[in-house]
């Protein structure tokens, strides 16, 4: 895991930037954050797997993973999980929210859910905002990308550990197996 | 009903929940027209009303229940099991408040299942919090509409109840005209509620005792917790609430099926030349050892010309990036191969159209049809088709391709076209292969799925990233090729060509193993050495007990058979549920892997590649000695990716197939080969040979006609 990585990232950013104003950098960084995403398949990939110990709740694992061990805090590493997971419980907690949105659902024969959005996407939504501002502001510049773990089912969280994209084919190697030449 | 991509229409299967329709909603329209008028004006127009909001209850329970995605899990993406490789085991233990609980690896959707996860076969998919399916709404039960469902029988209970008391009320206040029409009407659908009463009113029941204990059917069925402690139970009331109040789980499925291939891969798969040259081609299929007890039907010559031009059309389709197969014609790949011929070409076809097939059709968007008629085509042929498959593939299209535009005039440099490198690197887009495991500069998707076989996946999106890479990576392998066909040129002395067709496989998967021993993950031995593989007890838990039991079966040697090399080749049987008519002396290969881990067929994620790919090794090698247990357990492959090392340095006199360490190795040979021995090194394999014949303009090492 190199320095190349910032650089790139780092360097791609600013040529955007560059050119654009203040308010086409967030634009030009999310685009980026969708090249380091499609660029993907070069990346080394760390899983944090759900951690099941309190039942089938949703939660992550927030044992920090060795290959990340370079490229990032531990402690952000740590809030970051604890975040995501304190979203998911307040997603899943069954509380007043939840028994009205049950009451009128039945009421309305479920007709409801064709035109309102439920607590649980509502909560999705917000993580994802969330996980695309950490994205922006913390794990790119590391060069890393966290994924939103509905895309996998939620059973796992990936940081993509986004290697430089050159003009060498890519490796994607795990661990760094596959850097660059 | 959310079906997994690729499902045929059947419409047997929607004739338990028409049947439940229609009784429902024709028996209560029944009620309501000929008992309730009567019940309005003598008893009280509340009935009605009652009865009325009950019904339309159960309706909109039934129709949640039925058109609700229970809460499926998409299939995960190859990169996320490189860790679990089919040397993991097939279980996993995680703690759940203080008891362990076991997590199962699932073959098709190649994850470890979460808890109370299971896998529907009806639906083929990973259901979360996994209830039963149920055959009157025709969908799985599970997170997302369990409640729906249990809400379902509850109101279905009370309307049953509620028709049957009324017309009682009704009957008996005419009694005395039963005769009457509407008497009669009443009588027949108090008839069809009191047939049901009991099987529904004992199934709310049911239900009820699981929701207060917080299990799930599946669970009480299988007696998970049967004397123990369950570890997922929240108290009667906390279960209740969960199952009527949580609120509503998202859908992990992905509608849109992402086929980026399609666009993305086009230009240097899509070769109309190729086509054209391909197709004259006269592939004559030899069943590839797998003649034994395979029960195929021979084939006579033209349809075997048919089969290989289905196979090559087919393959076109396989070639395109969007792996649907639209084509495909699972009755034309798996015509049956005729015995004779040591031209493997057909089968290298058909076995990249199966593998293609099988990938294509484990994915969203793929076609489960193609995937159904290959498995039940049985097992060996699939994982030799394979094998062979990556030389038909480069010759096919990718190195031809690029051979014929980078070169058009000269053969190209296919070497021994076990090495398509150049053609994988083509082909490699499909099956995203992380052929480059440990190949850096050198993308090529050694690692072609067609391979694997067993483990079809569409690859992620993600992973192709552009063309550009693609040819680079093709350009790449096409020097590869050549500068291994310059080496080959040198050393070449002997060819292999004794033991015909049928020790190809497993001198190719020899190879391939080799060749991925070059690979750069040598020391994380991915599917590697035999000896890790297979540790009998160690493989305790394999992903593979089947496996495991046929393994403790063979020699000792063998043991150590890679689970891989069942696995690539068994995970196709398993796969393909056919371990039916497994050759009798093939038997080895034959059990039935019950979850090939992570089965090798599949490129994995870049830096997976070769590994699962290779699993070629036969498990039922009798000499497998352990020095085969090398470090980095990549037994031979032709046309792996050279990975960090490089190309190998190949030994004179050693054909490219038996690259890597051979002296290390011992001779692979496919147990149903007529020969008893192994082909001489240096050798070219039959396969290659058999590839380099069929396209005589690649040049390659000097070989043995075949």
């Amino acid at each position: 895991m190199q320095l190349e990585c910032k650089t790139y990232s780092r360097d791609y950013g600013s040529e955007e930037v560059g050119q654009g104003l203040e308010t086409e950098s967030s634009a030009s960084l999310v685009h980026n954050l969708q090249e380091l995403r499609r660029s993907a398949s070069l990346a080394t990939k760390v899983f944090i797997q759900r951690d099941y110990s309190d039942g089938t709740i949703c939660q992550f694992q927030t044992k920090f993973p060795p290959e990340l061990d370079s490229r990032i805090e531990r402690q952000l590493f740590e809030e970051t999980v604890k975040t995501l997971n304190s979203f998911y419980a307040e997603a899943e907690k069954i509380g007043g929210s939840s028994y009205l949105e049950g009451c009128l659902a039945c009421a309305t024969a479920y007709f409801i859910f064709l035109c309102m959005e439920t607590h649980y996407e509502k909560v999705l939504k917000k993580i994802s905002r969330y996980i695309q501002e950490q994205n922006e502001k913390i794990f790119a510049p590391r060069g890393l990308l966290l994924t939103d773990p509905v895309e996998r089912g939620m059973r796992v969280v990936s940081f993509l550990a986004v290697l430089c994209k050159g003009p060498e084919l890519p490796t994607g190697g795990f661990l760094g197996e596959d850097t660059q030449k | 009903m959310p079906r997994s991509p690729g499902t045929r229409l059947k419409p047997a299967k929607y004739i338990p929940v028409a049947t439940a329709a229609a009784l429902l909603v024709g028996s209560s329209t029944l009620f309501f027209v000929f008992t309730c008028p009567w019940l309005t004006r003598a008893v009280s127009p509340a009935v009605p009303v009652y009865n009325g909001i009950i019904f339309l209850f159960v309706l909109a329970n039934f129709s949640m229940a039925t058109f609700m995605d229970p809460g499926v899990f998409p299939r995960a993406d190859e990169d996320e099991d490189k860790e679990d490789d089919f040397r993991a085991p097939l279980y996993k233990n995680v703690d759940v408040r203080g008891i362990q609980v076991r997590m199962k690896w699932c073959a098709t959707c190649h994850f470890y299942r979460p808890p109370r996860c299971s896998h529907c076969s009806v639906c083929d998919n990973c259901v979360e919090d996994f209830d039963h399916h149920c055959p009157w709404v025709n969908n799985c039960i599970g997170r997302r509409n369990y409640r729906y469902f249990f809400l379902f029988l509850l109101s279905l209970s009370a309307h049953m109840v509620g028709v049957v008391a009324f017309g009682l009320v009704y009957v008996l206040n005419h009694a005395e005209g039963l005769g009457a029409a509407h008497t009669t009407i009443t009588m027949a659908v108090m008839c069809v509620a009191g047939l049901f009463f009991i099987p529904v009113i004992g199934l709310t029941g049911f239900h009820v005792v699981l929701v207060t204990r917080g299990r799930t059917t599946n669970e009480q069925v299988t007696g998970k917790f049967r004397g123990g402690v369950n570890p997922f139970t929240r108290g009667c009331y906390g279960n209740v609430e969960h199952v009527l109040c949580s609120p509503l789980a998202p859908r992990y499925v992905v509608e849109p099926p992402r086929l980026p291939l399609a666009a993305r891969l086009k230009p240097p798969f899509l070769r109309p030349e190729l086509l054209e040259r391909a197709a004259p081609l006269k592939v004559k299929l030899s069943d590839n050892g797998l003649k034994a007890g395979l029960g195929r039907s021979k084939v006579p010559g033209p349809d075997s010309l048919t089969l290989g031009e289905d196979s090559i059309h087919s393959l076109d389709f396989a070639s395109e990036p969007s792996l649907d197969l639209p084509d495909y014609t699972p009755g034309g790949l798996h015509a049956a191969y005729p015995p004779s011929p040591p031209l493997s070409a057909a089968d290298t076809f058909s076995g990249a159209l199966r593998s293609l097939s099988l990938k294509a059709a484990s994915r969203r968007g793929g076609d489960h049809v193609a995937l159904q008629p290959l498995r039940s085509e049985g097992g060996p042929p699939t994982p030799h088709r394979s094998i062979f498959a990556p030389h038909a593939l480069p010759n096919r299209n990718g190195s031809l391709s690029y051979d014929s535009l980078l070169n058009p005039g000269s053969p190209s440099g296919h070497t021994c076209p076990a090495h398509p490198s150049a053609g994988m690197a083509s082909y490699r887009s499909p099956y995203l292969h992380p052929g480059a495991v440990g190949d850096p500069p050198r993308p090529p998707p050694r690692s072609f799925s067609p391979v694997l076989g067993p483990r079809p996946r569409e690859p992620s999106p993600v992973r192709y990233d552009n063309l550009s890479r693609t040819i680079m990576a093709s350009i790449q392998e096409r020097k590869d090729r050549e500068e291994r066909e310059r080496l080959l040129r040198s050393q070449a002395d002997s060819l292999f060509g004794d033991s015909g067709v049928y020790d190809a496989p497993s001198s190719y998967s020899l190879q391939q193993a080799s060749a991925l021993s070059e690979g750069p993950r040598g020391p994380s031995l991915r599917y590697g050495s035999r000896d890790d593989l297979v540790a009998g007890p160690g493989f305790g838990g394999a992903r593979n007990p089947a496996l495991q039991t046929s393994l403790s079966s063979l020699s000792s040697a063998v043991s150590r058979a890679p689970r891989t090399s069942s696995s690539s080749l068994q995970a196709d049987l398993a796969n393909n549920n056919a371990p039916g008519p497994r050759p009798g002396s093939g038997s080895h290969r034959s059990p039935v892997r019950q979850g090939p881990p992570s089965p090798p067929s599949t490129p994995r994620s870049p830096s997976y590649a070769g590994p699962k790919a290779v699993a070629f090794i036969h498990t039922d090698l009798p000499e497998s000695p352990p020095s085969l247990a090398m470090q980095r357990g990549r037994i031979g492959t032709c046309s792996r990716g050279w990975g960090r090392r490089g190309q190998p340095r190949v030994p004179p006199g050693l054909h490219l197939c038996h690259l890597g360490l051979p002296e290390d190795r011992p001779p692979l040979r496919a147990p149903w080969s007529p020969a008893s021995r192994a082909p001489p090194r240096g050798a070219m394999c039959r396969l290659h040979s058999a590839a380099s014949s069929l396209f005589p303009g690649l040049s390659g090492p000097e070989r043995d006609t075949k």
